[in-house]
């Protein structure tokens, strides 16, 4: 995926997966927005104490939870930094993690914006 | 129809749980690979799972393995759900015993096609599993009455008397012979005569506790196995079936008929070395004195005690 041209939230493919059904998409970016600083921490954590087995499956986690939010640029990352994970490379993993939260920096205030359109 | 989703991410649990019940699911959602199992071994649990390959305590694959190695539960319809594509992954998936994988995001048409072929699936097991119990009920009930039939009657008091022989519990064999049953099929004819067995077996039944044994052992001959049956209580038991019997007419299409059985009866928990065969001769002996003495009648083979050779004497109704 060419994470330059992509979108940071594909909210039509987003809206066709949930029917439409806009309710559940604000509550679906409630749920985000809640767990968001969890799901940083434990990677954080992981890679702190450099457990790749860990830091993989919380990658792991944090990419499948962007791909149902149909955020594609931060999956991508959370990819990237799986991969990495998996490789044990804790070195560029630090450079990857910091890619992964200026990605969902940038999510989170697309969907503040959305939530807000919803909302009226 | 009931569906499991296993996930231990909230949003995609929610997501799930929100599409599959737009589609008219049944949704029980849990987030951990342990809740799965609890939920899928429970007897009215959910035949259909959705269970995310990540997951704590248990992922998907070894809640399929869990699964798999219940050979008592029914066939439980397994979808992986995963954002691992690589062709090992999914290789290992369906080795693990998913029948299926669907990579996440999940397209809705996509996710809702694969589980109607899981309700095919399961909809075909269904019909498999009653065609075998189906199966199972005619190979050992008598296809008339629905009781037991003579081979499995004849086990059963194969087992029962090696049981008793085992552990000194007394039983009882009873024959029960249905009087005059020639005339019903002569003057009313065959199809009467079925009404008649068919009824006599419902008040056997009703006779017995439910412990005991009924079985049809040929034409109207009716073999009862009384467990944990003391010689004190058997002739008495025996005297119960008889008037259960002869209590009220069979109502039949040809009118209420009054039917009355003859009885013979082998109390013990002392068979000795006697076969089967032996054993169901004296049993017969037993019935065949029954017939001699009038009919509706019981008849002991061996009295064992004097309460019993006494009660034996009494209930001698013709």
């Amino acid at each position: 995926m060419n994470v330059a041209t992509s979108s940071i939230l594909n909210l039509e493919e987003l809206l066709s997966r949930v029917d439409d059904d806009r309710e559940l998409v604000v509550e679906l970016f409630f749920i985000f927005r809640s767990g968001c600083l969890g799901n940083f921490q434990r990677l954080r954590e992981a890679i702190r104490r450099e457990d790749g087995k860990q830091a993989e499956r919380e990658c792991h986690t944090f990419k499948g939870i962007l791909l149902n939010l149909s955020a594609p640029r931060a999956a991508a990352a959370a990819r990237d930094l799986e991969n990495l994970a998996r490789q044990r490379q804790f070195g560029s993993m630090r450079t990857g993690l910091a890619e992964l939260e200026s990605e969902v920096r940038l999510l989170l205030v697309q969907i503040e914006e959305r939530a807000d359109e919803f909302r009226k | 129809m009931k569906i499991l989703i296993a996930d231990d991410d909230l949003l995609s649990r929610r997501l799930l749980e929100k599409t599959l019940q737009r589609t008219g699911y049944d949704v029980v959602a849990v987030p951990d690979g342990s809740a799965a199992v609890a939920q899928i071994c429970d007897p009215d649990g959910p035949r259909l799972a959705l269970l995310d390959w990540e997951m704590p305590e248990l992922d998907g694959p070894e809640v399929c393995r869990v699964i798999r190695g219940h050979k008592d539960l029914g066939y439980v319809y397994m979808i992986l759900l995963t954002s691992k594509g690589l062709k090992t992954d999914v290789v290992a998936g369906l080795g693990a015993g998913a029948d299926d994988y669907l990579t996440k995001p999940f397209d809705t048409e996509e996710l809702k096609a694969r589980l109607r072929t899981g309700q095919r699936i399961l909809h075909l097991e269904g019909r498999l599993v009653e065609a075998r119990e189906d199966l199972r009920f005619k190979a050992t009930h008598d296809s008339l009455t629905s009781i037991f039939n003579r081979g499995v009657i004849m086990d059963l008091l194969g087992r029962e008397v090696s049981r008793s022989r085992r552990e000194s519990i007394p039983i009882a064999i009873v024959l029960c012979d249905l009087d005059h049953f020639k005339r019903v099929n002569d003057t009313h004819g065959h199809l009467v005569g079925d009404e008649v067995l068919k009824e006599i077996s419902r008040r056997l039944l009703l006779s017995v506790r439910s412990y005991d044994y009924v079985g049809r052992f040929g034409g109207e001959e009716f073999l009862v196995i009384l467990n944990n049956c003391p010689a004190g209580s058997t002739a008495g038991r025996a005297e119960e079936i008889r008037r259960m019997i002869s209590s009220s007419a069979v109502q039949t299409n040809a009118g209420p008929l009054p039917i009355a059985i003859s009885i013979g009866v082998h109390q013990t928990d002392n068979w000795g070395a006697a076969t089967l065969e032996e054993l169901l001769h004296e049993v017969d002996s037993a019935l065949y004195a029954a017939k001699a003495a009038g009919r509706n009648c019981v008849k002991f083979a061996k009295p064992t005690d004097s309460v019993t050779a006494a009660v034996s004497t009494a209930i001698q109704l013709v």
